[in-house]
């Protein structure tokens, strides 16, 4: 029965409780453990997982944007520049500071569709497709901007718009792209500073000489693997602007060195992805290092003008006959290295195919070395005994071995030869009996010896295997025949078989100047490179006066081949330079018929031989004669003449560069 | 209680009222708004800048006769060396049109001459705009180049009826393309930060790897005229600083500029012919 209290209002009814009811107890109890957990749970979250969430929330938040760094420069021997970079200017449209106006235009976008009359009226479009059109629709303003300050007429294109927005939010969108400088300059001064639309610079390479040297240089690519080592943040989502990676040539066999370092920034994201500023960190990117190579520009300049002079494909190589070091590695035709920069048009590589220009006939063209090679065929003599300084032949214009017969040089009748004037006049006759004599077997070890079978290992990319070395063994392999005699034959005059490059030939005679059976050629300069030391050939001081003395009689007139050295009407004369000098022209069976190839080995001065020298000319047309001593001599001689003229006091100035390719 | 808390609050909510009917208000409207303050508050802009040049004026009638004199010589000097520099630009001018007549080649003469005084230096940034007592009605464009004697000043950026404003090219909203003096190639010019009482500055950007200057080896930077928008061949100033650039092809560096830029009384507007063909001009004074 409840009994009223004093206060208690008449009629209602209050239950009230006295004391503690073990009920409610165990609820208390229920509460608190909850609240344990929770407390328990938050500390767990906030203490022990801080770290985790942080990160989360920086790599939710944080975005990483990389810009590579420019490469390095490539120099020349005499530190004159073969490739730098230029700047490259573009428009670009900050895509952040466009947001509002993007979204004003999606609302007038909305708005027109729905102010069409009903019977006009299309489907409204998505929202995604709104988006779209806002998006043209603002860029292609500011691209309009763009072209009334400079006077075009570009259009924004609508897939890569749509690529960027969805893949490269935070980066620029690029509107035009490589501006001339006056185009920049306008655009500096005629947009307003605060504009989206801003101008920027990136690198691009630049080759002040042209097509100088492109087949040694190459060309860079674009790639997006920027290399970011050492640059924080590598678990957030990464932005990269496209850098250039070596795709031939020392740009690609020396990447590493020539790399830039990249550098970049961290920004914080809105919930949009767009970017605010400023970074939370920055880092500059740094040039790469600098390549110096052993070229020597002046030499190439001449090779590349006298090679282009012939209108015919050819190579021509020159060495330091004590270092190695390449100083000329030329080849025709080639190509305009400022063409791949930015990059390279699809016309412009349709015309570099068609012209055959990718191939690199210094490094690449294994060719029949021709009569050239007839100093290889000597030195075999020598070594294997059954050649003497003063032996004879009788040349009769043609020797026969088993039922073929092989015509002498030009099919003249030499009468009784001997070496010294074999050498000069280029006497196949005496060089098939010496072959013969002396017998593959050996003819194969000396070339090998002087490393002729095997690809001079230069620090190029693409350097040819196929060169060929024949013997029985090697004639049964690939043919299924077995060696002739008149296999041996014409191994001697370096023809059936054995093909060789330009740089090997070039190898080999510098070899021979320093009368030694290798030389290794580089293509980077080392001032402080020591003279190579390997075999010595192993002749006999009076041999070797033979050899070089049939050499030096080959650029002289009267019966030199190469005797156009000689003549002033013809060339400028190379005063006091004694030159040794071999030519070759060999034969090839072709598609079109029967080509020429115009070879001449030499080296300088005969005294204390210094440059070593292959030139190779693909003849063009079937049945003509392109002799070594017509077509492989001149230029021959503009390396000679260039590099006597490096040598004179006060020389290495800077030369209008000769351009053919542009 | 509530009615006498409303009436304290009552000026903040008017406030908040207008702030928010300025807010909604279409900009069409701020617009012309804004133009037609200036307009009427620039009649007190001009009559403030003639009051200045009076009180000049009589500032100048308390000097004491010998220093007019001595003022006055010096005068007749300068005056003697630009007639001699004037009767030389006279000759060239008739060579330069001899020879366009000769090579059939169209005039060079771009701009014509609008010499207006500097009525007021805007306060806020004084280094930055100033106002000059010319306006649309003297055929002065927006964007047209302005000029003194030491070189560039800047950039029409407002046109009023009777009045212009000028942006100097101190202020970092004054972007323009440069050269080297010498050189050909394009260089980015902009104002600086410049804070009061201090020489002025602006920076270079872009600048070629080669070009090498110091403060002990300035190097004189002059517009380059490929903008369009300016002569070639006029004043910036100097560059005093270069250093590498973070892109590692390009410079950095300091232009100092054109002290006197900071007290103008008077300068030149250059109006381009073909707008000035075009506009209506009433005739310089």
């Amino acid at each position: 029965m409840h009994t009223p209290l004093p206060g208690d209002i008449p009629g209602l009814t209050v239950e009230r409780r006295d004391g503690r009811d073990p009920r409610i107890l165990f609820f208390y109890f229920i509460i608190v453990v909850m609240l344990l957990l929770l407390a328990g749970g938050l500390a767990h979250q906030q203490l022990r997982r801080t770290g985790e969430h942080a990160n989360a929330e920086r790599v939710q938040t944080q975005r990483r944007i990389v810009h590579p760094g420019p490469r390095g420069n490539i120099l020349d021997r005499h530190q004159r520049v073969l490739v730098d970079n230029r700047p490259r200017f573009s428009v670009r449209l900050l895509l952040d500071a466009i947001r509002p106006e993007i979204r004003a235009e999606e609302l007038i976008i909305k708005r027109r569709f729905r102010a069409q009359d009903d019977a006009d009226k299309p489907d409204l479009p998505t929202a995604p497709e709104i988006r779209r059109l806002a998006r043209m629709s603002v860029v292609q303003r500011y691209l309009d901007q763009v072209n009334r300050i400079l006077g075009r007429d570009e259009r924004v294109d609508a897939r890569e718009l749509d690529r960027h927005f969805t893949r490269e939010l935070l980066l620029p969108y690029t509107l035009l792209d490589d501006l001339a400088p006056a185009d920049y300059a306008r655009l500096l001064e005629r947009l307003p500073v605060n504009s989206p639309a801003q101008v920027y610079t990136s690198s691009a390479r630049h080759y002040p000489n042209g097509s100088a040297a492109s087949h040694v240089l190459g060309y860079v690519g674009s790639t997006e693997d920027v290399g970011i080592e050492d640059f924080p943040g590598e678990d957030l989502r990464t932005f990269k602007m496209r850098g250039s990676v070596g795709r031939d040539g020392v740009e690609k066999r020396h990447d590493d060195v020539l790399q830039g370092e990249a550098g970049g920034a961290i920004f914080r994201v809105d919930p949009s992805g767009n970017r605010i500023n400023p970074p939370l960190a920055q880092v500059n990117p740094r040039q790469g290092g600098n390549l110096t190579l052993s070229i020597d520009l002046d030499l190439q300049l001449a090779a590349e003008k006298r090679l282009a002079e012939t209108e015919m494909a050819g190579a021509a190589v020159a060495l330091d006959v004590h270092t190695g070091e390449v100083l000329v590695l030329a080849s025709k035709p080639d190509y305009d290295l400022n063409a791949f920069s930015p990059k390279l048009g699809a016309n412009a590589a349709a015309d570099i195919t068609a012209r055959g220009a990718w191939f690199k006939r210094a490094v690449q063209g294994a060719y029949k070395p021709g009569s050239s090679f007839k100093v290889l065929t000597t030195i075999a003599g020598f070594r294997a005994g059954v050649l003497k300084p003063d032996s004879t032949v009788p040349c009769p214009g043609f020797f026969r071995v088993g039922n073929r017969s092989f015509a002498c040089h030009d099919g003249h009748a030499h009468g009784e030869i001997d070496l010294v004037m074999a050498i000069t006049k280029s006497c196949n006759v005496f060089f098939y009996q010496q072959g013969i004599t002396i017998g593959i077997d050996a003819l194969a070890r000396e070339a090998r010896r002087f490393h002729l079978d095997r690809p001079t290992g230069i620090d190029l990319p693409d350097e040819t295997r196929r060169m060929i070395i024949p013997d029985p063994e090697w004639k049964r392999r690939v043919t299924g025949e077995a060696w002739q005699g008149g296999d041996t034959a014409q191994f001697a005059i370096g023809q059936g078989f054995v093909d060789v490059t330009p740089l090997q030939m070039a190898c080999f005679a510098a070899s021979v100047a320093r009368d030694e059976v290798w030389t290794q050629p580089f293509i980077l300069h080392d001032p402080a490179r020591p003279r190579q030391r390997t075999e010595p050939i192993g002749l006999t001081p009076e041999q070797r006066a033979a050899l070089l003395t049939g050499m030096e009689q080959v650029t002289r007139r009267p019966f030199g081949t190469a005797r156009i050295l000689d003549d002033p009407q013809l060339l400028a004369p190379l005063p006091g330079l004694r030159i040794a000098a071999k030519t070759g022209t060999a034969q090839k069976q072709t598609e079109r018929g029967m080509i020429n190839f115009a070879w001449l080995i030499a080296f300088a001065p005969i005294e204390d031989p210094r440059i070593a020298i292959a030139i190779a000319i693909e003849g063009d047309t079937p049945g003509e004669e392109t002799g070594g001593g017509r077509y492989a001599s001149p230029v021959a001689h503009a390396i000679f003449q260039a590099w006597l003229e490096s040598r004179l006091p006060g020389a290495r100035k800077i030369k209008i560069p000769f351009k053919p390719s542009e | 209680m509530p009615s006498r808390r409303f009436d304290q609050a009552r000026p903040f909510l008017t406030l908040g009222i207008l702030v928010a009917g300025w807010l909604i208000m279409p900009g069409a409207v701020k617009s012309f708004l804004r133009a037609s303050f200036f307009e009427l508050t620039a009649p007190v802009t001009l009559a403030a800048s003639k009051v200045r040049d009076l009180q000049d004026f009589w500032a100048l009638r308390s000097h004491s006769k010998t220093e007019l004199i001595e003022a006055g010589r010096d005068q007749a000097r300068i005056n003697a060396s630009y007639e001699v520099a004037v009767q030389q630009t006279t000759e060239l001018k008739a060579e330069i049109a001899r020879l366009e007549t000769l090579l059939r080649l169209p005039s060079r003469d771009q701009y014509r001459l609008e010499h207006a005084r500097v009525a007021r230096r805007d306060f806020s940034a004084w280094w930055q705009r100033i106002v000059i007592r010319k306006g649309r009605d003297h055929g002065i464009p927006v964007g047209a180049p302005a000029v003194f004697s030491g070189g560039v000043v800047g950039r029409v950026a407002e046109v009023h009826a009777m009045t212009a404003v000028v942006e100097l090219i101190t202020s970092p909203g004054v972007r323009l393309a440069g050269v080297v003096e010498g050189d050909s190639r394009p260089i980015s010019f902009q104002g600086g930060s410049n804070p009061a009482f201090a020489p002025p500055t602006g920076i270079v950007e872009l600048m070629p790897l080669d070009i090498i200057a110091s403060p002990t080896s300035p190097k004189r930077l002059v517009t380059s005229g490929y903008g369009g928008v300016f002569p070639p061949g006029l004043t910036l100033g100097t560059i005093v600083r270069a250093e590498l650039g973070s892109d590692g092809l390009h410079k950095s560096g300091e232009v100092r500029l054109d002290e006197r830029l900071g007290s103008l009384t008077e300068i030149t507007v250059l109006v381009p012919l073909e707008v000035d063909a075009a506009a209506p001009v009433r005739s310089s004074p």
